[in-house]
């Protein structure tokens, strides 16, 4: 099988884990609390909030033939890709604040800075800048695989059981299916980064598969790195 | 300075991935931590991991043992200054040895009072652990640990550890094709020190037959060959055996070491702080160890939070020469840990030394009361 099923695959079988999750069914059927909502909301604002420097990272180990597109990613996080761009990061203050959550936003921020500060500041396992981009590209990628799978699912859930409104869930419209295009590409990225960085494909699925051992959507929206409101 | 409070709280921490050995198959920690508060208002921490096909301790055993007979003991005390390092000894004499039917030794009970003692007296007085353990190296260096598993599965698992640069390795055994299963180690890891462990699942011959099959494959030592008993069979061994032997389940107190010594039935002593009882009892051994000729490894249990981890850090530091060290295993095998600071290992099994009062941790107590599945109080006095 080559490298990009395996990764597909993993990333698949990621996406149906968190599907399968009653915490995901909840907010779905409306069964979860308004705090649950909270939580989720809160959990992706700081998820997602530092992503531009993530992607910046990124980009800046980008080999020449991923480096168009992780620029463009770049570019759409920091909204300049076009004129009527707006930055991811202001259309997740949108989300909290349009879920009522934005006397919480500088909480939510300091959390998402001390995640980049762990990021930086942890002992690292791996001996490489190459590896450890690996990893980052891999958990990246993967939650775009995700979101272009399931955002308008989420924006959905918050729209009809939360009663959020359309402007404040364009975060999740922006990452919804017509992103699958973007998925693919970063599917496409993480191969070409593992080619061009001349990995074996047994070094390059041992990083993948660490880096996925655990549900990083679970954990990172119900699990262990949620907020605790 | 008094203790005026304290409160254990049983931890049921979810790891990453199921660990497994020859005795056990864990998914989830089993540990004890112990919050301890002075006449200051100031906190200490401290854990144990009760292993009871170790020492006979299981977590409610050590609930009830801390909160009716070890903490209360402690309230009712002055406690003495903690300056240097022959200072260390005076909280171990404080924690009464009461025997207790089927339990070989308390040690998880008294390491995490004992530690959470020394952090309460050491963050009071805005002094390190590092002032009664001095470190004699800027670094220490973990080894990995292979969990037992399918030939495949090993092999996955050495390949992990061949990225994150570990270069001592152990891998556990006594569960069937452990010839295949280290040669599988071996041939992803062809330069790497490889010890095994067979947490005592062998007998004397099987033992024998098969350290001679793994000896061809460079193995540096067998853990805990045959099961804590009777340690002749073990001298025996270790006279026929072309590698090195080392001791674990069969040390777990002093008189264990010099019957060990005595009876030359070994060439390394695996000291764990909660198996053995805590820093200054495994100073102590160690230092025996190390007057009679034979090598130490500072040991952990699996499952170890921040608190043992912080700990060992700071034994492993200052214990010289010390052949291994195991832990520090963090998130790397918990699903999260109880303290602000990470203070797993890195690419090389490498992990600095702790600065700051006490541990140099900081628990959080919001997550440890997160994973809590008891607690008990020992009021103020």
């Amino acid at each position: 099988m080559s490298m990009r099923k395996r990764i597909e695959g993993l990333f698949d079988r990621q996406v149906a884990d968190l599907v399968a999750r009653q915490e995901f069914q909840d907010l779905e059927n409306g069964r979860a609390s308004p705090q649950d909502y909270d939580r989720f909301v809160a959990s992706v604002v700081r998820t997602h909030l530092k992503s531009p420097q993530l992607v910046a990272f990124l980009y800046a180990l980008a080999p020449p033939r991923a480096a168009d597109h992780l620029r463009h990613n770049l570019l759409e996080e920091l909204g300049i890709e076009d004129e009527a761009g707006v930055a991811h990061p202001s259309l997740l203050e949108d989300l909290a604040r349009g879920s009522g959550l934005g006397a919480r936003l500088a909480e939510f921020e300091a959390l998402a800075a001390s995640d980049i500060r762990k990021f930086a500041g942890d002992p690292l396992l791996y001996g490489t800048l190459r590896d450890v981009g690996l990893a980052a590209l891999c958990e990246v990628t993967a939650f775009e695989f995700m979101l272009s799978r399931l955002a308008s699912r989420f924006a959905r859930a918050l729209a009809s059981r939360r009663g959020l409104s359309a402007a404040s869930l364009r975060w999740f419209t922006h990452h919804s299916e017509v992103d699958v295009r973007h998925a693919e590409q970063g599917l496409d990225d993480l191969v070409e980064y593992i080619r061009a960085y001349e990995f074996s494909e047994e070094d390059a699925w041992t990083i993948v598969d660490m880096t996925l051992r655990e549900n990083v959507f679970v954990k990172r929206y119900f699990g262990e790195m949620s907020v605790r409101l | 300075m008094r203790i005026v409070s304290a409160t254990a709280h049983a931890l049921r921490i979810p790891f990453v991935e199921a660990f497994a050995h020859s005795a056990r198959e864990r998914s989830c920690s089993d540990s004890v931590v112990v919050r301890v508060v002075d006449d200051a208002g100031v906190e200490g921490w401290g854990e144990g991991a009760p292993r009871p096909y170790v020492t006979g301790e299981t977590v409610d055993f050590m609930l009830r043992h801390l909160a009716e007979s070890l903490c209360p003991r402690l309230l009712a005390v002055d406690l003495p200054p903690l300056c240097v390092p022959a200072d260390l000894p005076a909280i171990d004499a404080l924690i009464p040895d009461t025997p207790t039917p089927g339990v070989l030794s308390a040690g998880a009970s008294r390491a995490a009072l004992e530690i959470a003692v020394i952090d309460c007296a050491l963050q009071r007085a805005d002094r390190s652990l590092a002032a009664l353990l001095p470190p004699v190296r800027k670094k220490v260096v973990y080894s990995g640990v292979i969990t037992a598993g399918s030939r495949d599965k090993v092999a996955e698992h050495a390949r992990r550890m061949k990225l994150i640069g570990l270069h001592q390795i152990k891998i556990k055994v006594g569960v069937g094709d452990d010839v295949e299963r280290v040669r599988a180690v071996r041939d992803v890891l062809p330069n790497a020190s490889l010890r095994v462990d067979a947490n005592g699942a062998w007998t004397p011959d099987e033992a024998l037959r098969t350290i001679e099959e793994l000896a061809p494959l460079g193995i540096d030592a067998i853990e805990q060959p045959l099961p804590r008993g009777d340690i002749a069979p073990l001298g025996a061994l270790r006279r026929q055996s072309p590698v090195p032997l080392m001791v674990d389940e069969s040390l777990v107190t002093m008189a264990d070491a010099e019957e060990l010594i005595a009876a030359r039935a070994c060439d390394f002593f695996n000291v764990r702080i909660s198996k053995c009882g805590g820093l200054a009892r495994c100073r102590a051994i160690a230092r025996r160890a190390l007057e009679a000729g034979i090598q130490v490894q500072i040991g952990s249990q699996v499952g170890e939070t921040a608190i043992l981890s912080a700990a060992g850090r700071h034994l492993a530091a200052s214990i010289d020469p010390l052949a291994f060290t195991e832990g520090s295993y963090g998130t790397l095998l918990l699903s999260e840990d109880i303290a602000a600071e990470t203070v797993r290992f890195g690419h090389r099994g490498e992990a600095p030394l702790l600065g700051g009062a006490g541990l140099g941790i900081h628990v959080l107590e919001e997550r440890v009361r997160r994973y809590a599945t008891n607690t008990v109080t020992v009021p103020a006095v």
